[in-house]
């Protein structure tokens, strides 16, 4: 006999979200239209507001979207900043501290400070975690304490943080909008815009500049422009802020010192696309940028200054360094999971949203109105040996002065090293050099006079990517040095394909071993390179091939 | 068409061909894991087990998504691409369980490996905390995580084939992770020794699959490429397939034993019949039956006396055969079946209008679709596969989808519009978008010149129907009225689909008409991406229907009305036919609660579950002189039977079945009937011997034969057609020729070729609430029960899913009770009172609740309403009041 109270398991079909939690986030986010491409924006007002994500929340979010829950999940689970917990899990702690465990801040001593961190701090209220490079890798070891930033960092300066309560970033404010104006700034942008400059005209001249994509690619820009207008409108620009590759902070320093300049090349480079929407992608990890960004735009604004009917969206990212990878970027302001797109179609035909998208590196465009104004041999001029422009080289690691260096492109890494950065530190001999962060490979002392920049790296497999060098000494273990450039690519990996997903983390095993297996590293690698979707699996490998190459003693 | 080198020779390839499939056509067979060679699956490239070389590119491409260029050189020959792509299935090797001890040997995956070679990795394993353990949580189905490659597929599958979302990929990079919304998923793959193609039971979406047998028992099931389903099932036609081995099967006949009385309110135990029936020969039970229906037909006004229930579960050829025993040997025309429960007055509705009761365009069709309406329907809940082709449609083709339910529901989520009206008002909302659509000079005058009758009368009629005058009757806002009005009658395209909601009312004839009307006035038919879309409930309500288990009509929808109908009839069959129309269901209950009619004889119908004011209609069956029962299980209808006929499930025969959209496709016997249940055409026939019949049918095909003899729209589909295409839609106009899918391009098949144009005027509910009974019972089905659940309640993983009764309500009527979630409460209309459980629900208004009407232990057609439609005579399912009162103790 059949009976209703018979008790059968009762299959939860579906998720049902509950009331309060949906009052909750209609709350949070009501300041904001309900789109779908600001999935990742309300996934910060969550964040930000409850120190983390239960999965009602997401539940909630999900409804209020009209999107699957499967789909709310997987993206809020693909970023490290967003931690989706179940509802009935305790809350995680109140701090949480970021500790940069990055090449530069490992080689001054991250490991040590992680170590004291977790054996010295209250573990009820606050958590540590590594977390890649937050472009502090002239003072490191860095590292961020809720959201503030904290240079050559020990345990006492932390704990001295987290008792003043002392977790906002800093905001670091360069030329004030005022300054910039007095001084000549937004002229161009106005000539521009008044029709005094041609298009045609801008464009040569910064193809006759030699300016570069400044991200890492060296792509003409002038040319990139040219591209870009080809296409049938409407076009849309995004600018690339997710200055992610380890030892990179030049993007940052601009944006500090005078972001008005940024502000006027980019709005220049979308005027010369025609280009009325805007999205700027800023990495999470600068939080002081972003918020002084938000500000100065804001100022812009009432100026009326930009064109009224360009819009200017500035999109936060969630902390993943594939986003830094152009199609990547654009799925992540879609509000995606960060997947690079196969190639072909490129950003340039089928970009955000399916449109026709320029983007730009932010020093790329930073560039624009001085070349401009000051006219495209200013710039090419600043190259040395049939190099064009300056070149602006993030250095870190054992020199006696790093920083960023504007050098002349062409420069060798013994001239840089010398002229620049006052040499090694002292008691360091050196012994090699990362030319372009994680994945422009590595190269010994002994090849430090080969010209630094777009092109002249390729044939010893490398490249000088966004200018971030990192050099190390005779105290310091080349396999290590290896070792944590592909662990830092094992984390980053986006797991699309198979080649980069359980290539890095295999190639991880295999070097975490005392001898490595060199045959199969170096099939690894070569099918890492040849079949990866995207740059990051493709240059994974560099590290171990140039280990092998060049430090054969070592290994 | 483009040429490229592959390996150096010169192909060809399409518009839109990657090189994969290219290579394919060559006979070059590249691996492939992530990409799936079906319909319906994008290729992703991610896996990278497909990567070729292309002459001056710096890396290797995925095949399997890159489409080649003019002139372009390809090698999938070359030492780089080889060991590519080995190295590929080397390092997914590495991570799987070991072969020899792994969930599925024959895997896809494996297959693959073989033919790169590699089945060994060099590479260490991740360590076990990093090894994700499988998820066995689900009843259905187990996901082995251990050995996912985090292709997604399953991904794709689920958010992009079937637009379910549910599946997700979680995490990042190596720690990627298949999550489940809910907790899904499989077992220990065996292998079948036999597999045979056929259909799935359940509705009227029609998709094909193929049974996987072992030992004579079915052990799965696989979709196939039929033109409906295109290798999609749903979760009924996937799992719900174990009933056929149930123990409560009746294996033998059944006579009701002498003395044993008849009480409505008795359960008998299906596994224990014994307790009121004996068992029977065939021999005996057949004669019995036979020499009952006699004495009862040859009796006093024994010619009214008899009628017979076919089914809309049965094949094309079981209907013809029932409906022409009932014709010739009961001697009248009291045959019908359960359209008359379901779409009968939208039959009603477009036979009146354009001379024909199926849909004009096939479900596929949305695809060309600007705009669809779906009403009083929820597909991705009763008609789950087709519900995905219209969810592809709006994600793939910029469908935009007009929803229109009082409750909401799951496609809500993507509609343009969800228009929640008012319970009962559909003529309100339908004839203000009607107004609005003349008012603002938005209907297609030519068409309505050329092809229809009646507009001016509709002009007329409508103009009291102002949205101002309807808002508040329909409770939809003035301003969305006209919106949506404007949408459909905007389109360049548009489909309507309709369902019980539409159909199950008093003006259920009246809702159809307005339908009707929205697309006549727009120019909505006869053309690509348009038509009327009934949405057909059973696996072959349409050809059950088109065969005539209709009292009023004869095969083909010929009314017995007109004699030349009759005559030609009597000539085919060699035999007298009553000239005088039969009953209809509800009717016959009726006559037989008045013991006028005091035989019946029921195929596979269920009327004590399906049949509004079940009490009174078991009451009534209680009432009969001999019921016959020809079912595979016991049903609540047999409880009262005479005598038990055991029947064939549907996996045991073969026939033709007759989907939604018209399409005949042909399904195959799999497995053996057991013990002694028999097919029931050979029942049919065996009793219609008995009745003085002289049939001799050999089997399904020669009754093929003859029906598609005297059926028009049979025409050009033969019998051999079906056995080697596997389906064929009627009308078709060359035995050479597909058959057409979109029709009344040309005009209708009526007298003018003119659709006629009828106005609808407000009728209210039958019963409306009031202060003793406040709320408004609607019911329906669930998407894991079949109809009365007389299949899927005996399904393990349908019965694991949804096991007991429950009724759904809002938090709001919750409240008011005071009610808690799964509290069981008793739930009462005049008509009678279960016990089910709350469950909160957050699509349904306010001031309604929902329950289903598959569970024998609250039936709810105790409580519902058989106030009929006039013109369809089709009960008011949808809609009587009720009340909910906490369980007193």
């Amino acid at each position: 006999m059949l009976d209703i109270n018979k008790n059968k398991k009762f299959y939860p079909k579906g998720r049902k979200t509950e009331d309060l939690a949906l009052e909750e986030i209609n709350r949070l986010i009501k300041h904001l239209p309900i789109q779908r491409d600001l999935l990742i924006e309300y996934l910060h007002l969550i964040q930000d507001k409850f120190g983390e994500i239960r999965k009602k929340h997401l539940a909630a979010l999900s409804e209020l979207l009209k999107i699957p829950f499967a789909e709310s999940y997987e993206v809020a689970t693909f970023y490290a900043h967003f931690d989706v917990i179940e509802d009935d899990e305790p809350s995680i702690q109140d701090v949480t501290i970021r500790v940069c465990d990055s090449l530069t801040c490992e080689l001054f001593g991250s490991e040590k400070l992680i170590k004291d961190l977790s054996e010295n701090l209250d573990k009820k209220k606050v958590r540590v975690l590594r977390a890649p490079c937050m472009g502090l890798c002239d003072k490191a070891p860095a590292c961020e304490v809720g959201h503030k930033h904290v240079e050559n960092s020990d345990l006492k300066k932390i704990k001295e943080i987290i008792a003043n309560k002392d977790l906002h970033p800093t905001v670091i404010k360069g030329k004030s909008l005022e300054n910039y104006i007095k001084d000549g700034g937004y002229d161009i942008l106005k000539k521009c815009y008044s029709n005094k400059l041609a298009v045609e005209d801008v464009i040569e001249e910064l193809n006759n500049s030699g300016l570069k994509g400044m991200g890492g690619a060296g792509f003409p820009s002038g040319q990139k422009w040219k591209f870009v207008r080809m296409e049938t409108g409407p076009r849309l620009m995004t600018i690339n802020g997710d200055e992610g590759e380890p030892g990179t902070f030049k993007d940052k320093l601009y944006l500090e010192q005078n972001i008005h300049k940024f502000f006027e090349g980019m709005l220049i480079a979308a005027w010369a696309v025609d280009a009325k929407e805007i999205y700027i992608y800023m990495r999470d990890e600068y939080p002081g940028i972003r918020l002084n960004m938000i500000e100065e735009l804001n100022k812009l604004k009432n100026k009326n200054i930009v064109d009224s009917e360009t819009k200017i969206y500035i999109r936060r990212g969630a902390g993943a360094y594939i986003c830094g990878e152009e199609s990547a970027m654009i799925e992540s302001i879609e509000g995606k999971r960060g997947l690079p797109r196969h190639k072909p179609p490129f950003v340039s035909k089928v970009g955000l949203f399916g449109k026709p998208t320029l983007n730009h590196n932010i020093e790329t465009v930073f560039w624009v109105p001085d070349i401009l104004e000051k006219g495209h041999e200013w710039f090419s001029n600043q190259g040395k040996k049939g190099h064009k422009g300056p070149h602006s080289y993030s250095v870190s690691g054992r020199v006696k002065n790093p920083g960023v260096k504007l050098a002349p492109a062409g420069i060798t890494m013994n001239e840089l090293l010398n002229e620049y950065c006052g040499g090694m530190l002292d008691g360091h001999k050196f012994l090699g050099y990362l030319p372009g962060g994680a994945s422009g490979g590595i190269l010994p002392a002994t090849m430090a006079n080969i010209p630094l920049d777009f092109g002249t790296l390729e044939k010893h497999g490398c490249f000088i990517g966004s200018g971030a060098i990192i050099i190390f000494s005779d105290k310091d273990d080349v396999k290590k040095v290896a070792l944590n450039l592909l662990k830092f690519f094992n984390d980053e990996s986006c797991g699309q394909c198979t080649p980069c997903r359980v290539g890095t983390e295999k190639a991880v095993k295999l070097m975490e071993k005392n001898n490595w297996d060199k045959e199969l590293l170096k099939e690894l690698v070569q099918a890492m390179s040849d079949a990866s979707i995207c740059g990051l699996g493709q240059a994974a490998g560099n590290p171990i091939t140039c280990t092998l190459n060049f430090f054969k003693d070592h290994v | 068409m483009i040429e490229f080198f592959l390996n150096n020779k010169k192909v060809k390839a399409e518009e839109g061909e990657t090189i994969w499939q290219v290579a394919k056509k060559n006979g070059v067979a590249l691996p492939h894991l992530c990409y799936s060679d079906k319909p319906g699956y994008r290729a992703d490239g991610n896996c990278r087990a497909c990567m070729v070389s292309v002459e001056g590119e710096r890396v290797l491409a995925a095949s399997c998504i890159r489409q080649p260029t003019e002139g372009m050189k390809v090698s999938t020959e070359d030492e780089r691409s080889e060991k590519s792509r080995k190295m590929v299935l080397e390092l997914l090797v590495t991570d799987q369980p070991d072969k020899d001890d792994c969930h599925d040997p024959d895997s896809h995956f494996w297959k693959i490996a073989d033919e790169v070679k590699v089945n060994k990795s060099r590479f260490d394993k991740r360590e076990n905390k990093d090894i994700p353990i499988s998820d066995n949580s689900h009843v259905a189905m187990a996901v082995n995580l251990d050995a996912c490659i985090q292709c997604n597929l399953c991904v794709r599958a689920c958010r992009e084939v079937q637009v379910n979302d549910v599946i997700g990929m979680g995490n990042r990079g190596h720690t990627s992770k298949v999550i489940f919304d809910f907790n899904e998923d499989g077992k220990k793959i065996s292998s079948p020794d036999k597999k045979v193609d056929s259909l799935c039971p359940y509705c009227g979406v029609g998709c094909q699959l193929t049974y996987n047998i072992k030992n004579e028992k079915i052990i799965s099931v696989d979709g196939r490429e039929g033109p409906a389903n295109h290798n999609r099932l749903c979760v009924k036609g996937r799992f719900g397939f174990d009933y056929v081995h149930n123990p409560e099967r009746i294996t033998k006949p059944l006579i009701r034993k002498e003395g044993v009385k008849k009480d409505p309110k008795e359960r008998v135990d299906p596994l224990n019949p014994l307790s009121h029936f004996r068992e029977a020969s065939w021999g005996e039970a057949l004669d019995l039956a036979a020499s009952k229906l006699k004495d009862i037909r040859d009796s006093k006004n024994g010619e009214k006396a008899l009628a017979g229930f076919g089914c809309a579960k049965g094949s094309n050829e079981e209907a013809y055969l029932f409906q022409k025993l009932v014709r010739i040997g009961f001697k009248n025309n009291n045959v019908d079946h359960c359209t008359r429960m379901c779409h009968a007055s939208s039959v009603a509705a477009l036979m009146e209008a354009i001379g024909t009761g199926a849909v004009t365009a096939p479900v596929s069709e949305v695809k060309n679709a600007d705009v669809a309406i779906v009403i009083g329907a929820r597909p991705t809940q009763n008609h789950p596969v087709a519900a995905t082709f219209i969810k592809n449609a709006v994600k793939k083709n910029g469908l935009k989808l007009i929803i229109m339910d009082p409750r909401k529901q799951d496609l809500s989520r993507i509609a343009e519009k969800s228009l929640q009206f008012t319970p009962g008002a559909d003529v309100a909302l339908l004839n203000a978008m009607i107004n609005t659509i003349i008012e603002e000079g938005l209907v297609d005058r030519q068409y309505i010149e050329k092809n229809t009758e009646g507009y001016n009368e509709l002009k007329e009629h409508v103009k009291d129907f102002t949205p101002e005058e309807m808002t508040n009757i329909c409770g939809i806002s003035t301003n969305e009225i006209r919106e949506t009005a404007r949408l459909f009658a905007n389109a360049k395209s548009a489909m309507i689909f309709w369902g019980m909601g539409i159909s199950q009312h008093i003006h259920g004839t009246d809702n159809s008409r307005c339908l009707i009307s929205l697309a006549l006035l727009t120019g909505n038919v006869g053309r690509e991406g348009t038509g009327l879309h009934p949405l057909r409930g059973q696996n072959n309500v349409q050809g059950a229907s088109d065969m005539g288990l209709i009292p009023m009509v004869l095969p083909d929808y010929l009314p017995i009305a007109n004699h030349e109908n009759v005559k030609f009839f009597e000539k085919y069959w060699n035999c007298e036919i009553n000239p005088n129309p039969g009953l209809t269901v509800v009717e016959i209950m009726e006559s037989i609660y008045n013991q006028e009619i005091k035989g019946l004889y029921v195929m596979g119908e269920n009327p004590a579950m399906s049949d509004p004011n079940a009490n009174h209609a078991r009451e009534a069956l209680a009432r009969l002189d001999m019921l016959i029962v020809q079912d595979i299980f016991l049903t609540e209808t047999a409880y009262l039977a005479d005598i038990v006929l055991p029947a064939s499930a549907f996996p045991e025969k073969t026939g033709t079945f007759t989907n939604t959209d018209r399409r005949v496709q042909l399904a195959r016997k799999a497995i053996n009937p057991p013990g002694d249940a028999k097919q029931d055409l050979w029942i049919i026939q065996e009793l219609a011997k008995r009745m003085g019949l002289d049939w001799n049918y050999s089997g399904p095909d020669e009754v093929y034969d003859e029906l598609s003899g005297c059926m028009e729209s049979m025409k050009n589909i033969t019998w051999e057609r079906l056995v080697n295409e596997g389906a064929v839609t009627y009308p078709c106009d060359d035995s050479s020729k597909p058959g057409n899918e979109v029709i009344f391009g040309e005009g209708f098949p009526t007298d003018n070729k003119k659709a006629r144009i009828v106005p609808a005027k407000i009728v209210s509910p039958d019963e409306t609430p009031d202060s003793s009974f406040p709320l408004i019972l609607t019911t329906g089905r669930l998407l894991e029960h079949w109809h009365t659940g007389s299949m899927t309640s005996r399904s393990k993983v349908l019965s694991t899913i949804e096991p007991q009764p429950y009724v759904n309500m809002s938090r709001n009527e919750m409240k008011k009770n005071n009610f808690a979630q799964d509290e069981t409460v008793e739930l009462s209309t005049r008509r009678g009172k279960v016990s089910v459980k709350v469950r909160l629900d957050k699509m349904i208004p306010d001031g309604m609740v929902f329950m289903p009407f598959c569970f024998e232990n609250a039936p709810a057609n105790l409580l519902t309403n058989q106030a009929l439609d006039p013109d369809g005579k089709i009960p008011e399912l949808k809609y009587c009041a009720a009340k909910i009162e906490k369980l007193t103790a």
